[in-house]
């Protein structure tokens, strides 16, 4: 279909550089290609080419002739269509390169690193990124991820059924503002309709699908300040930042990666250390991942914890 | 033989392309050939449709000059496509989301030209693009650098390894690839002791010496999982409770049901013992279905640790 090629190439050149709209009957007698069929066959034809425009980012937009002529004409307004000058210095368009690569996301960015690289320098000068010696990808994969992205963009209401830990799911409708990427895990931080206040949700969580419920632009745009310390759980006040644990030598260096410190020599040849706790699970679970050559000394809750479910198991 | 690409792919890769071949006038052709992965037939047909557009009247000096002479390109005529078309939103977010996650990951090096690059993309879509934050750090990511010096050259490496069973273990390996998944990192590469792919996670590697000695580096295996399960391993079934059930998405699980509100997973393991201090770990959200041997290494294994809380406990 070279001639549709042709007709659209002079379709975007004839919209861009109009000093005002150009009507559909304008469109038909002065662009290529447009010439020949009669006038149910123009119009299809230039409808299937406008959603195909709009489809690539083409901004075509629809606009009175002028103040005092109400027919409407069309027009793609440069300072719309034109991708902004960024400035990217090589070694940033080498590292985004890199990270294309890395998390596997090339193909979602498409000509994307291309546009980028307009201007920036003599050929050659960026190299494109070969295979990466670093994969992300997986990382990456955020369930829902299509559907919570665009809505956010869009600023539309979304509603799921969610499953907090240990309690049965229920719907929650959510203004999203945020997608965060913790440790492992993907979050949707947004307003909660129901509780009028900012929540993060474990994407891992919801049940079932994502349902958008709401047009565009129904929320005001989300504050700056959203970010990773969303999904950190608080410091519960009355927790422990630290414990004392011990450890055998056998694994007294992973401990000491975890304490950033050297610890003291304990008995038996077992060293001490002091581990900074944070969530309390998380560090049941990174204790007892060292079996019977850990153990939690201080304070009394977190050992009475491991302890108890060590009982749980061993009874 | 390359599927020819549809007509709104070749307008996005021309409308893509000539920005670039005007700031570039008599280019090479190997190097627009590489640069948008298109054939010199292919370059040669937008080459002429690009000399059919234009200006409407058509005329001398409306239409695009468009010339493949030898081997340069050259393109001209053609100011109102100076720029390429702004970033799609998908663009812009994929960018966007590979930059700030490779950017969280200090030891790999990158940030700060990523940070960079993120500021600016960021100021030049003026707000039309998602939030998205990520922090991608994990226990053992400070050997990065010098592990990825070693997939990047080819070097074997020697490591003291703890597995997820308690072995200690010296391996010669060939390192492939670093691998960040599941919040933890994996060093991928040929294992010469197993003379098999293995996948060590970072913070278990004890100690990282060179060997000194180096292999080719060739163009990489696929990417084993992170278990290949083999023929000897043994049937394992375990329970999972609420806030336990990430277990079924990190290991190699055969089967997954629901069983009494409970999701019970069927996996393969090479040996029992690390399913047991997998179940241990997991604090009482996890129950052992079977074999009885399993069963029995877990009540062992939780007594062995209870045994050093005391007597009393």
């Amino acid at each position: 279909m070279i001639d549709r090629l042709e007709r659209l190439l002079n379709l975007v050149i004839a919209l861009r550089e109009t000093r005002r709209p150009l009507t559909a009957a304008e469109i038909r007698e002065r662009v290529a290609g447009y010439g020949q069929p009669d006038a149910e066959a123009f119009r299809r034809m230039f409808e299937r080419d406008k959603a195909d425009l709009r489809s690539l980012g083409v901004p075509v937009d629809t606009a009175p002739l002028d103040a005092y002529d109400d027919r409407v004409g069309y027009r793609i307004d440069p300072r719309r269509y034109d991708l902004p000058a960024v400035e990217l210095a090589p070694d940033e368009l080498a590292a985004l390169a890199l990270a294309l690569e890395a998390t596997g996301m090339a193909q979602d960015a498409g000509a994307g690193l291309l546009k980028l690289e307009v201007g920036a320098g003599e050929p050659g000068a960026v190299t494109a990124g070969g295979p990466a010696d670093v994969r992300l990808g997986v990382a990456l994969e955020a369930p829902h991820r299509e559907t919570l992205l665009d809505a956010q963009l869009h600023r539309s209401v979304v509603r799921f059924a969610y499953r907090p830990l240990g309690r049965d799911a229920a719907v929650r409708t959510v203004d999203p503002h945020a997608l965060v990427h913790r440790r492992g895990r993907w979050y949707l931080v947004g307003r909660d309709h129901d509780r009028d206040a900012r929540r993060a949700y474990r994407l891992d969580r919801i049940a079932g699908d994502v349902t958008v419920v709401s047009g565009p632009d129904a929320f005001a745009p989300p504050p700056d300040d959203v970010g990773v310390d969303d999904v950190v759980p608080p410091p519960d006040p009355a927790g422990p930042e630290t414990a004392e644990v011990v450890a055998a030598p056998a694994v007294a260096w992973q401990v000491a990666r975890r304490a950033r410190g050297g610890g003291q020599p304990a008995a038996d040849g077992w060293t001490a250390f002091t581990v900074a706790v944070g969530d309390p699970d998380d560090f049941a679970f990174w204790a007892l991942s060292f079996g019977p050559e850990l153990r939690v000394e201080a304070p009394a809750a977190l050992r009475a914890d491991v302890v108890a479910r060590l009982q749980r198991l061993a009874g | 033989m390359s599927r020819r690409p549809s007509t709104l792919a070749r307008l996005e890769r021309i409308l893509t392309m000539v920005p670039w071949l005007l700031d570039n006038p008599g280019v090479g052709v190997d190097e627009v050939e590489e640069r948008f992965g298109v054939s010199r037939d292919e370059l040669a047909d937008d080459l002429d449709i690009l000399g059919y557009c234009g200006l409407p009247g058509y005329g001398g000096g409306d239409l695009i000059e468009a010339s493949l002479v030898g081997d340069r390109v050259t393109v001209r005529m053609a100011d109102f496509f100076a720029r390429p078309l702004r970033l799609s939103v998908r663009e812009a977010v994929a960018l966007l989301l590979a930059g700030r996650a490779v950017a969280s990951v200090e030891p790999l090096g990158e940030s700060d030209a990523l940070r960079r690059a993120v500021a600016k993309l960021e100021q030049a879509m003026g707000g039309q693009t998602a939030r998205v934050a990520l922090d991608l750090r994990a226990p053992g990511d400070e050997l990065l650098p010098a592990l990825r010096a070693a997939v990047a050259d080819g070097d074997v490496v020697r490591l003291v390894y703890r597995s997820a069973s308690a072995q200690t273990t010296e391996r010669d390996v060939e390192p492939w690839a670093l691998v960040g998944r599941g919040g933890a990192w994996y060093l991928q590469g040929w294992c010469r002791q197993a003379t098999a792919p293995r996948d060590f996670r970072l913070d278990r590697i004890r100690e990282l010496r060179p060997t000194g000695e180096r292999v080719a580096v060739t163009p990489r295996p696929a990417v084993p999982p992170v278990y290949v399960p083999g023929p000897d391993d043994t049937v394992v079934e375990i329970d999972l409770a609420p806030g336990a059930e990430w277990v079924a998405e990190e290991a190699v699980v055969d089967d997954v049901r629901t069983v009494d509100g409970a999701r019970r997973v069927r996996l393969r393991a090479s040996s029992l013992e690390w399913v047991a201090r997998l179940v241990v770990q997991l604090g009482g959200s996890a129950t052992v279905v079977g074999p009885q041997a399993l069963r029995d290494r877990v009540r062992a294994l939780a007594a062995a640790t209870l045994a050093g809380y005391g007597p009393k406990n």
